[in-house]
């Protein structure tokens, strides 16, 4: 019986599909139509009748006595539950791992300390469509004779922060000091996302990433930057797209180090059920292979068993966060959980997670720290309801192709491995596509030097094509 | 001629004679087999499991005793709830959010100060020791329940032995509105006829006052064995037994696993079985012609349209579910630390899950169906127990090796069942699926109101139910 009625869904299907593209063949319109920039007003109550201060301040990241006291009484009192024997992580965090990191966290831990290395790149804030706007903006130490930096804007996702990008900036900055060489220096701009880290929240509904990509868009306008190029993944990857989509003329190149697509018909269904036998058929690569199947296993069963944390924040993200909010050992749980995971979903099968394996325990709460001393857990996780709530694929912009020159660095472990052949039907000139080595779903935090290295593969591409479509 | 007839025609009738009998007996027997291998019942094989810590296991004879339990504070467990409601740190909600983006914080802000001013949990603790408490080891682990007897049985009336099982994010507690109507009836009007009860309600092994298990893989077929040794223990050979939500599975896999122990199955929750291209097209005839697929109207009014309320709905309801059946450790951390959260995450359900409309405003119409005091009273219980996590695992002990719960349905429910269907149940289940699995319902009824908490927001409605249930089982 199971076996019939899925060979009734997938005729189900097949007849549906076939119906769409009919459909689709009759009444398309042209893809390559630009996302119309968003523009909208998150601060409290109504928009003023003012013109909007739109000067750019300095900012300090600063911590109190209290508020460390504050943190340290409640780690304290922290109330933690037995893990089942055996368990590992397959319950998500295991407390007694977690017992010691919550030790760490308030014995060693130097919060005054982290506040000093995050105040050694310059940030700043400023007012955009209502909401106080946070950014680290790097310039490079020195610029050869004769050559320009780069305009480079890097967005994080969730749950990450800008402090992800504190390893990579160095080495995009000044290439030639870490052995990159100095063709390509860029000046980078990282902004936290409006309801992460010290970027106010919106207070109204509907801010989505074509809401932060419009946002962004007006921040490297004020910041004077014509032409620039875009970095990022997770939210960071919808984010840069859609600031791609909404102004392909003024990104001159988008890199990305995870892509999702929205869009899965009967080819890609297809080529789920026969791409392991006929990959050619389907442009997979042996590596495309390899990292995709067997998909129920690496596909289908991953989404599911990673997904939980998305389906709740999309639905119900002021309670989900709340306690979060209120617990730093709750918070320090949820967000490790995916640093763990999704950096190696074989971690799951460890004591400790495999944490400590690719990041210091200092990296990793001051990341935390960053939500917890911004209160950001909750309007972080509203995000996803802003973006995710209507359904995938129902969005206009997932339904429009990205024109502009896009590199993609696809790392091994990631949450879902998407080929070059899907990801092309969205991202219609793919100028560079590789497989990296190693490393997972934080890429700039994890393997700092592999995605600083693609980027500038990438860029050079990027610049020699228009050079030489210039002649 | 007659004469010479007469001899062969006796010999002829003493043939058929043997022969007749013989045939009937023959095709008799084999009908009787065919017939009784049919209804021949599957069961669930029971098992046996152990859930204790694996050091304290020992080889001897498990204690059998019951002992009797009192809940207890004391004022420091009271001021470090009171520190902690105290320290809470807030977000304010967009505008304009009501319940959508889940529980309002501006009203949260209200639940607290009750909490924390108004709210007596000494009072409360009082109130939960009106019923009497045991606990008693079974399998490794303590088991909690209530057991309350009606206080007078008039001479020659029988009493019958009720198991009551709760769910998440409920606990005991939410019997204790419909137990005096169920073991004491006359006394609140509720019907003539002689059908009393004693009711037994225990807590599921991580739940509340019942140890949580140490062991991988507590789901509810173990649980199902540990409350039929239960009732067993307490001398009960064949009882009635009731449930919504985790509850509605248990007591249906106890009425799959021991049959002859279960005399009536009560439900006010029908998981929905397994989907099929068969359902699907059902479903989709089913909004234009009801009555072609055995949807009565109610049915239709209640189920349909489809996508919005089985698809849509459920989606927009199951976040904790996914996340609880993947990572409960992660997910009930935090709220076993805070207990404001702890309070957001269950009461958002208290308001959703008794009306769907509750989201569109801006109390979540709590306070329209519930007393403050009785939603904070089940909160405590999960705050005081620490027992948010090990609730939480339930769902990925069971999900995880059944992802859509229907490995049991092949195995039929024969014993006597009866549906109470409420209109805000979460998902309605018409009779003709329920029947699938549930061979032998016996009464179905729309009920007029209520949701999904439906001994605690209609007991009495619950109770005419579950007692004109019984009374048709008797009479069987």
């Amino acid at each position: 019986e199971f076996c019939s009625s899925l060979v009734g869904i997938m005729l189900l299907e097949v007849f549906l599909v076939l119906g769409t593209l009919l459909l689709y063949f009759l009444f398309s319109k042209k893809k390559e139509e630009t996302l119309p920039f968003k523009d909208g007003w998150w601060g409290r109550g109504q928009k003023p009748v003012t013109k909007e201060d739109s000067s750019i301040r300095p900012f300090k990241v600063e911590t109190t006595e209290e508020e460390l006291s504050d943190l340290f009484r409640r780690l304290d009192q922290a109330r933690f539950t037995e893990p089942l024997e055996n368990s590992c992580f397959h319950y998500g965090m295991n407390s007694v791992h977690l017992r010691k990191v919550v030790s760490y966290w308030k014995n060693q831990f130097n919060w005054k300390k982290q506040v000093e290395v995050l105040n050694k790149y310059p940030q700043f804030k400023t007012k955009i469509q209502g909401i106080d706007i946070h950014f680290v903006h790097v310039k490079p130490p020195r610029l050869p004779e004769g050559q320009a930096a780069k305009p480079l804007l890097m967005v994080h996702g969730w749950p990450g922060s800008f402090y992800e990008f504190y390893k990579i900036i160095p080495l995009l900055t000044d290439p030639a000091s870490h052995g990159l060489g100095d063709e390509h220096i860029f000046e980078v701009i990282c902004p936290s996302i409006p309801g992460y880290g010290f970027s106010e929240a919106p207070h109204k509904k509907d801010f989505n990433s074509v809401s932060a990509a419009s946002v962004f868009y007006e921040l490297m306008l004020r910041l004077g930057f014509n032409e620039f190029y875009t970095q990022g993944g997770d939210w960071g990857w919808l984010i840069c797209t859609n600031l791609a989509q909404i102004a392909p003329n003024h990104v001159k190149g988008l890199h990305l180090n995870m892509v999702s697509v929205s869009k899965l018909g009967l080819p890609q269904l297809l080529s789920v059920l026969l791409g392991r036998y006929f990959p050619g058929l389907f442009g997979f690569q042996d590596e495309d292979v390899r990292r995709m199947f067997p998909f129920l296993k690496k596909g289908l069963y991953r989404i599911l068993s990673e997904s939980g944390y998305a389906h709740i924040q999309a639905t119900k993200p002021d309670t989900v966060g709340c306690g979060l909010n209120d617990s730093p050992v709750g918070l320090a749980a949820y967000i490790l959980e995916k640093f763990s995971s999704w950096t190696d979903m074989e971690f799951h099968n460890l004591e400790d997670g495999g944490l400590e394996r690719k990041f210091s325990l200092d990296d990793l709460l001051t990341n935390i720290m960053i939500y917890w001393v911004s209160g950001c857990i909750v309007s972080s996780m509203r995000f996803y309801k802003e973006n995710l709530q209507k359904g995938i694929g129902t969005q206009k912009h997932e339904k429009l192709t990205v024109q502009v020159p896009t590199g993609i660095a696809s790392f091994p472990n990631e949450i879902l491995h998407i080929p070059q052949a899907w990801a092309k039907n969205k991202y219609t000139n793919i100028v560079s596509f590789h497989f990296m080595p190693r490393g997972g779903h934080f890429a700039a935090f994890e393997e700092p030097e592999l995605l600083a290295k693609d980027i500038l593969q990438f860029v050079d591409k990027v610049e020699k094509e228009q050079l030489w479509k210039k002649k | 001629q007659a004469i010479l007839c007469l001899p062969r025609s006796f010999e002829y009738s003493q043939k058929n004679a043997v022969l007749v009998p013989a045939a009937a007996l023959g095709v008799g027997g084999m009908l009787l087999y065919c017939l009784r291998s049919g209804r021949r019942m599957e069961t669930i094989d029971m098992g046996d499991g152990w859930w204790g810590a694996s050091e304290r296991r020992f080889k001897g004879k498990e204690d059998a005793s019951i002992r009797p339990f009192k809940v207890e504070t004391s004022d420091k467990e009271i001021e470090d709830l009171h520190r902690r409601l105290d320290q809470f740190r807030f977000t304010p909600h967009v505008e304009g959010a009501a319940f959508q983006y889940g529980f309002n914080s501006s009203y949260l802000r209200k639940v607290v100060d009750y909490w924390r001013n108004q709210f007596d949990w000494h009072k409360q603790v009082e109130e939960l020791n009106k019923y009497p408490h045991f606990h008693t080891t079974i399998e490794g682990i303590d088991i909690h329940f209530i057991h309350v007897k009606p206080s007078y049985v008039p001479h020659g009336q029988a009493v019958r032995p009720l198991l009551l099982v709760h769910g998440w994010p409920g606990s005991f507690y939410e019997f204790y509105k419909i137990i005096p109507l169920l073991t004491e009836p006359a006394k609140h009007g509720l019907n003539e006829g002689d059908v009393v009860f004693e009711v037994i309600c225990p807590s599921i092994p991580g739940y509340g006052f019942s140890e949580a298990p140490h062991q991988k893989e507590f789901d509810s077929i173990a649980t199902a064995r540990i409350f039929h040794k239960l009732m067993n223990r307490l001398g009960f050979k064949k009882y009635y037994i009731q449930g919504g939500d985790w509850g509605s599975r248990i007591t249906t896999n106890m009425a799959q696993m021991l049959p002859q122990s279960v005399k009536g199955l009560h439900l006010n929750l029908v998981f929905i079985a397994r989907q099929s291209l068969g359902r699907l097209i059902r479903i989709m005839l089913g909004a234009y012609v009801p009555w072609l697929v055995g949807f009565s109207r109610e049915d239709a009014r209640r189920f349909y349209p489809f996508m919005q309320k089985n698809v849509y709905d459920v989606l927009q309801e199951s976040g904790y579910l996914h996340i609880q059946a993947t990572k409960p450790d992660t997910a009930g951390c935090g709220l076993n630390d805070s207990p404001v959260g702890l309070a957001a995450y269950i009461l958002e359900k208290f308001s959703t899950w008794t009306d769907k409309s509750f989201r569109n405003r801006d109390d979540g119409g709590l306070e329209s169906k519930y007393s403050l005091d009785e939603l904070l009273t089940n909160v405590m219980i999960y705050w005081v127990t620490s027992s948010i996590v090990s609730s939480m695992r339930y769902y990925k002990e069971n999900f995880s090796k059944d992802p859509d719960l229907s490995a049991h349905n092949r195995v039929g429910v024969y014993v006597p069942t009866g549906i109470a269907a409420f209109p805000q149940e979460i998902v309605h289940v018409p009779r003709v699926w329920a029947k699938d699995v549930y061979k032998n319902i016996i009464s179905y009824t729309y009920m007029p109101r209520g949701g999904h908490f439906a001994a605690f927001e209609e007991p009495k409605l619950l109770a005419q139910d579950i007692i004109q249930f019984v009374q048709k089982v008797e009479q069987l």
